[in-house]
């Protein structure tokens, strides 16, 4: 049973303008790839990642719309809701691993990082953002020993462009065991594209809208494959993907409509 | 031996997905014919224009059981057209559930599921968290009996109503709706419930209520049933904390003659209607029964 526990914020780390990470007082021992609802009472909850996985759960966040503008008003100490760790997080294979993250989709993928580097794995990571000033947790991944490349849309830092172009550039020179994905869902499509043309199995970790976040509603199931995201998910590997026509296409709102992702 | 015929729907075997799980998509429903192993799947309700719901939290966990408040999130009918489709391919029959805010949107949205495919029309007057729709036909037979005559004179295939156990009088709306032309009865939907989160002082659901399911509204639920199948001459349909084979026998042995499965894909998993239809078929063996319809109604006797 997933039961509501309220607790403190411990801590709150300002990690660019836009993203903060909340410390919970909350102990648990996740899996990098799952995620909690995170409830503030009164107002709304939603699914957030893991971004801390070991110890006091952190979760690393993006002020995008009413509830993180709501989330970034509070303070430590202030309580918050939480149900989980739950889903299924991502599961490491090889020893040459590949991650790839946009945004505040690194938020995942640096906890899956540092487990690979403490068991010995080789870990190259992509990192891209608007612009430097917003790429996410650089730091803590060359701190766990992990090789950091970056690009940036604006070219502040790294390399000018997609981490998509970063992606098809390294692939020509070198090889990976596996690939890991976490960001805007039409850089990931692009991920799966390059990585299956290179035969790199690729898991990647999704974001849609949940509503009971326990596998009973069917707000969040893929079309096409019947998998539910809160459950089955929120990492799929690149052949479960690839059955879904959802995928890289549309996501459904509050209603069940399908929204279709803009071009970026 | 499982095989039943509901309102003229054949089913292989008597577990219907409940209204309100895993049914606001068709790849969600066809999952649950394929592999959860379903006789027969129901819908989410819809209604005649999108809706969004209530804001999260929309689900608590308690002791045996859930508090939900999703608020009638659909997209609207017209949207549905092709979840419909998708569903159909599960190859079981597909019972469209409809809900409105008054008599026309019901009749309406009724007409235009049958005219998407759907086998069976199962009216929502039992869902108890949005104001004036849903319970509110349900709670008094009066504006059940309208309900249910209005969208008699739209739909020509099987119409199911389902009740709830807020009514003041159950049996008294489930006669009703007889009376009115329902062709099954299912019984019954969530009851009004609420949590409290005692750190913060607040209710924990956005919608601050919420109707309970699971374990704990079984024997509430199989109560109903049995009132109700004592007095109506139709099919009425269990519905309410099934999670075994054991407590859908006891829906039967109350006078159900199939049963609607929920909250239990929670601790079960979507195969949870294949494994109580093989609990089922194990006590049917064990008790020499050759048939689940011999069962039907014996505790009434």
């Amino acid at each position: 049973m997933h039961e509501m526990q309220v607790v403190e914020i411990k801590k709150i780390v300002r990690e660019t303008k836009r993203i903060r990470t909340f410390f919970l007082d909350l102990d648990v021992n996740a899996i990098p790839g799952q995620f909690v609802m995170v409830w503030l009472p009164g107002v709304n909850e939603k699914p957030m990642s893991a971004s801390y996985t070991k110890g006091d759960l952190g979760i690393t966040v993006l002020r995008l719309g009413d509830f993180t503008r709501r989330l970034f008003e509070l303070s430590e100490g202030d309580l918050l809701g939480i149900r989980g760790p739950m889903g299924r997080g991502f599961k490491i294979y090889g020893d040459r691993l590949l991650l790839v993250g946009g945004g505040v989709g690194v938020a995942p993928l640096a906890p899956l990082a540092e487990e690979a580097l403490r068991d010995g794995k080789e870990v190259t990571a992509i990192v891209g953002a608007l612009t430097a000033s917003e790429l996410l947790f650089v730091d803590r991944l060359k701190r766990a020993g992990a090789r950091v490349l970056i690009s940036t849309d604006d070219g502040t830092a790294g390399r000018k462009g997609f981490t998509t172009d970063v992606l098809a550039e390294l692939l020509e020179e070198e090889s990976f065991d596996q690939c890991f994905t976490c960001g805007p869902e039409l850089m990931m499509a692009k991920v799966l594209e390059i990585t299956r043309s290179k035969r790199i199995p690729t898991q990647a970790s999704l974001h849609r809208y949940f509503k009971c976040g326990i596998g009973i509603c069917g707000q969040c199931v893929l079309d096409g494959t019947g998998l539910r995201v809160c459950k089955e998910g929120p990492t799929f590997r690149d052949k479960e993907l690839r059955r879904s026509h959802e995928f890289g296409r549309y996501w459904r709102n509050a209603a069940g409509q399908k929204i279709y992702f803009g071009r970026r | 031996m499982l095989e039943v015929e509901l309102a003229g729907l054949k089913l292989a075997n008597p577990t219907m997905l409940a209204s309100g799980i895993l049914g606001t998509s068709g790849a969600a429903l066809k999952r649950v014919a394929v592999s959860g192993g379903a006789g027969a799947i129901v819908t989410k309700s819809i209604g005649a224009t999108p809706r969004e719901g209530h804001p999260n939290p929309t689900v608590v966990e308690i002791d045996g059981g859930l508090i939900s408040a999703i608020g009638l999130a659909n997209p609207g009918y017209e949207e549905f057209r092709d979840e419909i489709a998708v569903a159909k391919e599960g190859g079981v029959p597909v019972v469209g559930s409809v809900y409105g805010f008054n008599f026309q949107e019901y009749a309406m949205v009724a007409e235009a599921m049958q005219g998407y495919g759907v086998d069976a029309i199962e009216l929502n007057i039992s869902y108890p968290n949005v104001g004036k729709a849903g319970a509110f036909f349900g709670y008094r037979e009066e504006l059940a009996h309208e309900v249910v005559s209005e969208v008699r004179k739209r739909v020509s295939i099987p119409l199911f109503a389902k009740l709830t156990a807020n009514a003041g009088d159950v049996v008294a709306v489930a006669k009703a709706c007889e009376d009115a032309g329902a062709d099954a009865i299912t019984a019954t939907g969530a009851l009004r419930a609420m949590a409290i989160d005692v750190t913060t002082a607040k209710p924990v659901l956005g919608n601050r209520v919420g109707g309970l399911s699971g374990a704990c509204l079984k024997p509430v639920a199989l109560r109903c049933v049995y009132e109700i199948a004592e007095e109506v001459s139709i099919p009425v349909i269990g519905c309410g904390g099934i999670t075994t084979g054991r407590d859908a026998v006891e829906f039967f042995l109350a006078g159900a003659r199939a049963v609607q499965i929920g909250t239990a894909v929670l601790y079960r998993g979507i195969t949870v209607f294949r494994k109580v239809s093989r609990e089922i078929a194990e006590y049917l063996e064990e008790q020499g029964y050759g048939h689940v319809s011999e069962i039907v109604g014996l505790a009434q006797r």
